[in-house]
């Protein structure tokens, strides 16, 4: 059939359906639903139809952290880097020690390693491979059942 | 405003509505779910809307908008809009106009019904993909081009969606049992 028939004679068929009539329990959903809105929390509005009280105290908020920001933080700076400053020269002391604990510590758990990891490596690789097989097989089937993806 | 006020204005378009998001969705469950929300949003602009006479534009234009959010979100939307094509082929090639013209001359008032309610059926049998624009072309009367602006697709996806739906309600309307 040419499209311009089988567009006119399905436009006039649908067309001549009956028109779908709303469900009697729509109107006392929406109305509901309108009452839960209407009785939200004050917070839950937006700002500007906040009680005028709580307006004021917001602002008063936010301009509170706005001045703190701007004049604590250069202060707090200069108090961080005075403490490095102080802190550095300790630390070159420090860090002698602190190479000589680390080597020590290399040294054990490399001895740990070989005797409890290294024998284990094929068997925890053969696992992942194996999960990682059962993800792709799972998922393609999923594609294909549920979504009907091919 | 008044509650009572926005009672009248949902009595007045509660079918219009849900008419289009049933006609949309294909399934009465979820036009009931949109249309709600619809008329929640109308409520929080009741003061601009109520009294207009853009009341019924906006509700068209907020409830078409509404469903094509709620079948992107809910569905797959790869499957919404895709080019998967059914097997129409498979199906009996009947006339569309001998069963439209035996339901007219033949068919007593109750076959007619039983022929509505078979276009009814298979138009909520027809993939989202050929619904959509199906509806949104002979219901709400947009252009091809409209409507692929409107869905995001190429005007030529849209005009093969819509003939592969119009084939299909002719296949249904035919046989429906096989189709099923």
């Amino acid at each position: 059939m040419p499209r311009v028939d089988l567009e006119q004679l399905v436009h006039e068929e649908l067309r001549r359906l009956p028109s779908p009539i709303a469900p009697r329990t729509l109107l006392p959903r929406v109305m509901a639903a309108v009452q839960a809105w209407a009785a939200r929390p004050w917070y839950a509005r937006a700002w500007f139809t906040w009680p005028i009280g709580l307006q004021v105290l917001s602002m008063a908020a936010l301009a509170g952290i706005l001045v703190g920001a701007v004049v604590i933080a250069p202060g707090a700076e200069q108090t961080v880097r005075a403490a490095i400053a102080a802190r550095a020269s300790g630390i070159s002391m420090a860090v002698t020690s602190a190479a000589r604990q680390m080597e020590g510590g290399v040294t054990a758990a490399r001895a740990l390693w070989r005797v409890l990891g290294e024998p284990l490596v094929p068997y925890a690789f053969a696992v992942v491979a194996l999960m990682a097989l059962a993800c792709v097989t799972f998922g393609t089937a999923l594609n294909r059942v549920a979504f009907g993806r091919t | 405003m008044s509650h009572a006020e926005f009672e009248a204005f949902v009595r007045r378009f509660q079918d219009m509505v849900f008419a289009i998001a049933v006609r949309l969705l294909g399934n009465p469950v979820d036009a009931e779910d949109v249309a709600q929300t619809v008329f929640l949003r109308a409520f929080q602009r009741f003061d601009a809307i109520g009294r207009s006479p853009a009341a019924a534009g906006w509700l068209r234009t907020v409830t078409r908008n509404a469903c094509l959010n709620h079948l992107s979100r809910y569905r797959n939307r790869l499957h919404l809009f895709s080019e998967l094509a059914r097997t129409d082929e498979d199906a009996p090639a009947i006339p569309y106009e001998a069963a439209m013209a035996s339901s007219e001359s033949q068919a007593t008032a109750i076959e007619s019904d039983e022929q509505r309610q078979q276009l009814q059926e298979a138009m909520s049998r027809l993939p989202d993909h050929q619904r959509v624009p199906l509806v949104l072309f002979h219901y709400e009367e947009m252009s091809y081009q409209d409507i692929a602006a409107l869905l995001g697709v190429s005007l030529g996806k849209v005009k093969t969606d819509i003939h592969r739906g119009r084939e299909s309600l002719r296949k249904y309307l035919a046989d429906p049992d096989a189709s099923r």
